[in-house]
């Protein structure tokens, strides 16, 4: 231990910061996320494939407003669904299997640490990863075609603002809850990973499969359910085959159900069961 | 610390850490656990287990699964006992666990490292867990490392370390947050001699700082160095528990004897012996020497009086003293009182 061996000293500080604990592992997970290249690439493909020109297009051409239809027209498409699907499996993966793998999960839980605070910041650092694609870019291009459009009838641009907000808010929380209770299945992210996508991939697949029965079944696809929320959100008129409580009924299906099973899987590892 | 979490535990710790005074009674401070039983299926791992661990440096001993990991986890609260229960610092461990977790340290026998980040951000983000401020977990980072000897390798990635020091990274994400209660779960495992004097070392560094330190091993001599009281587990029960120094003084009036002769002589000896003490022991060191447990000799006087009779040597004449390991055998014998 050297010629000066050091001793213990006992900490004579406060702990100042017990109710940031959420906001030390939403922190942590986000920039987790930002170091990893394959994220950096997802969001920067994803940004310049579906948001960039659009994003040239409001700043250069002139318009009166900003228009709701165009808005649902720039988010409302099956890239940026795959992108949000890809980013999601991405991002997800890693974050409960590997605490599970590294067992690092039992020094979170031997801490003052609830597991309903555990799954917060887990979910927002990977909300705040995906918003850097689903939600800031089409707000952005939101705000900027308001900025410069031509019109006076701002009230109308801010309203459909809003309602980008919405949409891109529900793009980012769509598929995280299931990325996570993927994580929380396995000890290994790369299952967690395909798995999340294989899982949406295969209900869009058997959709499909079964929209030639009946039109009704498009909402089991993740990718047209979300299409059909942003019309919702957007105003636009739904097809008639397309009830809106089934609609309702199956977002909260792909949001709450998964996260209500990793709620419980989390606190049923937290207390050793 | 925190002064939101008010609890005996820690209120005691602030008091005798801040005053500087001597440290409170090993009976103020305790956890005990009240028929704590504890089943993972069919397998019963705690089996209404009743003991008393005070204040200080404690051993926690028994084989490989004899409940000990389980004990620990249910006194943190991270395991719901099926009935009983276990009071840590006057709090309880299932309704109180948070307030109870908030104060304790645990180093896991497993491995719970991430590997993908360095130690110091390791270390680090588990203290900011504990609830220390991004300026502070740094600063007490790099000090609880310093302390357990990890020097410039802490800004190397976890997954190159060695075992052991992997496990000096456990402990300094046990102390980091400076608790008042510490669960060291085989600290030493897997590592090199040279490795476990330094654990130990640590430990012994640790407990003079007036916590308690509950260390769980089944390596008996390293417990016997730097604990000062002994808690025995076999198959989830209590076996024996007390102070170190007691468990290993032996019973009362025992008395270990050795003597050189030949062998004839020996012989008559021991005979003559048997009639005046009680013989409980015997043991052959080689044709001309026999180590004995004799109990009821009073003054030792007809001992060397019946040597010099029979022409035999003693070599050795003294009360019992057992190491850790002839305790625990004889525990599991029901051979030796117990040492509370």
């Amino acid at each position: 231990m050297g010629i000066s061996p050091i001793q213990y000293r006992p900490w004579k500080g406060e702990r100042s910061a017990q109710n940031l604990r959420v906001y030390v592992i939403l922190r942590s997970v986000f920039r987790h996320g930002l170091r990893s290249t394959g994220v950096k690439i997802l969001i920067i493909l994803g940004f310049f494939l579906v948001f960039a020109f659009q994003l040239l297009f409001v700043a250069t051409s002139p318009h009166e407003r900003l228009e709701a239809d165009e808005m649902n027209s720039n988010l409302n498409g099956v890239v940026l669904a795959i992108f949000a699907m890809l980013l999601a499996a991405v991002v997800t993966s890693d974050l409960i299997s590997e605490d599970l793998s590294s067992s690092s999960f039992v020094l979170y839980f031997s801490r003052a640490l609830k597991a309903r605070d555990y799954l917060a910041g887990k979910a927002g650092g990977a909300l705040l990863v995906m918003s850097l694609l689903c939600a800031i870019p089409p707000l952005l291009i939101a705000v900027v075609a308001t900025v410069t459009q031509s019109g006076d009838d701002y009230w109308y641009s801010v309203t459909v603002i809003g309602r980008t907000a919405l949409a891109g808010t529900l793009a980012t929380v769509f598929f995280v809850p299931f990325g996570l209770m993927m994580s929380s299945f396995t000890r290994k992210r790369s299952y967690a990973a395909v798995g999340t996508f294989m899982s949406f991939f295969v209900l869009t697949i058997i959709a499909e499969v079964f929209v030639e029965f009946a039109p009704e079944w498009r909402v089991i696809s993740p990718i047209e359910s979300l299409a059909f929320a942003f019309d919702w959100t957007f105003g636009q008129t739904l097809p008639v085959y397309m009830d809106k409580g089934v609609l309702a009924t199956f977002l909260a299906l792909f949001i709450v159900l998964p996260a209500i099973v990793v709620y419980f899987k989390i606190t049923r590892q937290a207390v050793g069961k | 610390m925190s002064m939101a979490t008010s609890g005996s535990l820690q209120t005691k710790h602030m008091d005798s850490a801040a005053s500087g005074e001597e440290p409170v009674g090993r009976s103020a401070f305790h956890l005990s656990a009240r028929n704590v039983t504890v089943r993972f299926g069919q397998v019963v791992a705690l089996d209404g287990f009743t003991a008393d661990i005070p204040r200080g440096t404690v051993g926690l001993l028994g084989p490989n699964g004899a409940g000990k990991s389980t004990f620990i986890k249910a006194s943190l609260g991270l395991l719901q006992p099926e009935g009983g229960s276990i009071q840590v610092g006057g709090l309880d461990a299932q309704s109180q666990s948070l307030q109870i977790r908030d104060n304790v340290g645990y180093m896991p026998e497993h491995d719970c490292l991430l590997s993908s980040v360095n130690a110091v951000e390791f270390v680090s983000f588990l203290a900011q867990i504990s609830g220390m401020t991004p300026r502070d977990s740094m600063q007490r980072s790099h000090e609880v490392l310093d302390f357990v000897g990890i020097g410039e390798e802490r800004y190397r990635l976890i997954r190159s370390y060695s075992t052991g020091m992997k496990q000096k990274v456990k402990l300094a994400q046990a102390i980091v947050h400076d608790p008042a209660l510490l669960f060291l779960d085989e600290p030493t495992s897997g590592m090199d001699p040279q490795g476990r004097e330094e654990m130990l070392d640590l430990v012994r560094k640790i407990s003079a700082s007036e916590k308690t330190v509950i260390v769980s091993s089944h390596i008996l001599q390293e417990v016997e160095r730097v604990c000062d009281y002994i808690v025995i587990i076999s198959n989830g029960k209590l076996i024996r528990a007390g102070e170190t120094l007691a468990l290993v003084a032996g019973e009362e009036g025992v008395q270990s004897l050795t003597v050189r002769g030949d062998s004839r002589a020996i012989t008559g000896y021991v005979q003559a012996l048997g009639e005046v003490c009680e013989i409980m022991e015997r043991g052959e060191e080689g044709d001309r020497q026999v180590s004995l447990l004799v109990r009821g000799c009073g003054n030792g006087k007809a001992v060397f009086q019946l040597a010099s009779e029979n022409g035999v040597q003693i070599r050795n004449y003294r009360p019992e003293r057992l190491d850790l390991e002839e305790v625990f055998l004889r525990s599991f014998k029901g051979g030796a009182k117990n040492g509370d």
